[in-house]
């Protein structure tokens, strides 16, 4: 029972240790994110791509892929196109 | 257990593959450029000559869009950032040919260096110059009445900042087709064009003062290659 005891505080203090400082939106990305691959596009982007960078092929979707999987670019604070301009 | 499939299960069968091999090509591929996400969308419009102007432009518009994005892959256009806006805050509908760019812009270290106005003089001479001149050589928005002139915004990532704590720069300059076509002519001096065109600076959202603009030649984007990356021959890139 002490045992059982002893690992429920374990594991809810790791979860509390490695939780805590995310925010909803860092968990709403890391669950979509959760496999080996940081996205399908990640995935065909290696298996198309000899694993020694023999033939690299890099196709404009990579680059656009890349872009918008940076995952900075989430947070990044910048001039919306209304300041700028106006429609 | 039966041994062939029904005809229905068989019609099942093949519209799941042809739906994965859909999936499949459509990750693996050159994928299509899509430019209606770089238009401004027409019901975005105040007035109606601005309508007009996105409509009798759209097919230019679009040809200038498929140029960035096959043949300058390091930029890219903001969302619905190309069309006829207008300065914000000025009296009138004096329409501009605009675009907003995001630039992949890396630091090695010396961009950090770089003082606010020379950062901002490099960008707009290696991005800002090429890219208005291709959208006046790319259109006829130069010969349109209804247009005043033209307008670029560029917007990178401000060197020396923690990755945690990222926040852009931006430029956005507008000028006058007159000024801005004698300019690239070289018939008009550094120091008048900039005098003439309208510019302004942003830290972040933050507008900051006045920046001195110096503008140079800079042959980066008609003679850069991007490792591994072949534009489609249909690209037309030189």
């Amino acid at each position: 029972m002490r045992v059982s005891l002893a690992r429920i505080v374990l594991i809810a203090g790791t979860l509390v240790a490695t939780g805590a400082c995310a925010t909803g939106e860092d968990w709403k990305m890391w669950q979509s994110h959760s496999t080996h691959f940081a996205s399908g596009e990640h995935g065909f982007f290696s298996m198309r791509n000899n694993k020694d960078g023999s033939n690299p092929q890099v196709y404009r979707s990579d680059i656009e892929d890349s872009r918008q999987q940076n995952w900075w670019g989430l947070y990044a604070i910048t001039v919306s196109p209304s300041q700028i301009f106006q429609n | 257990m039966p041994v062939n499939p029904s005809p229905s299960r068989r019609t099942r069968w093949w519209t799941v593959a042809l739906l994965s091999a859909a999936f499949i090509l459509g990750s693996w591929g050159v994928g299509a450029a899509a430019p209606d996400d770089a238009l401004i969308p027409l019901e975005r419009y105040s007035s109606t000559k601005a309508k007009t102007l996105a409509s009798t432009h759209r097919r230019d518009m679009v040809r200038f869009y498929e140029h960035v994005y096959w043949c300058l892959p390091w930029l890219a256009i903001r969302n619905h950032t190309l069309g006829f806006p207008k300065r914000p805050g000025v009296e009138g509908d004096e329409r501009y040919f605009s675009v907003m760019i995001d630039v992949d812009q890396t630091d090695d270290g010396s961009f950090a260096a770089m003082s606010r106005e020379r950062r901002v003089s490099a960008m707009f001479s290696r991005y800002g110059l090429h890219i208005l001149r291709q959208m006046l050589a790319m259109t006829k928005a130069a010969s349109d009445d209804n247009v005043a002139g033209f307008s670029v915004a560029l917007s990178w990532p401000k060197p020396g900042l923690p990755a945690t704590q990222p926040v852009s720069e931006t430029i956005a300059l507008f000028v006058d087709k007159v000024s801005l076509a004698e300019f690239l002519a070289k018939r008009l001096p550094t120091a008048d064009f900039v005098s003439r065109a309208k510019l302004s600076v942003f830290d972040g959202r933050d507008p900051v003062g006045l920046v001195k603009l110096d503008v140079w030649e800079d042959t980066f984007n008609s003679t850069y290659k991007l490792k591994n990356y072949e534009a489609p021959k249909e690209a037309k890139c030189s």
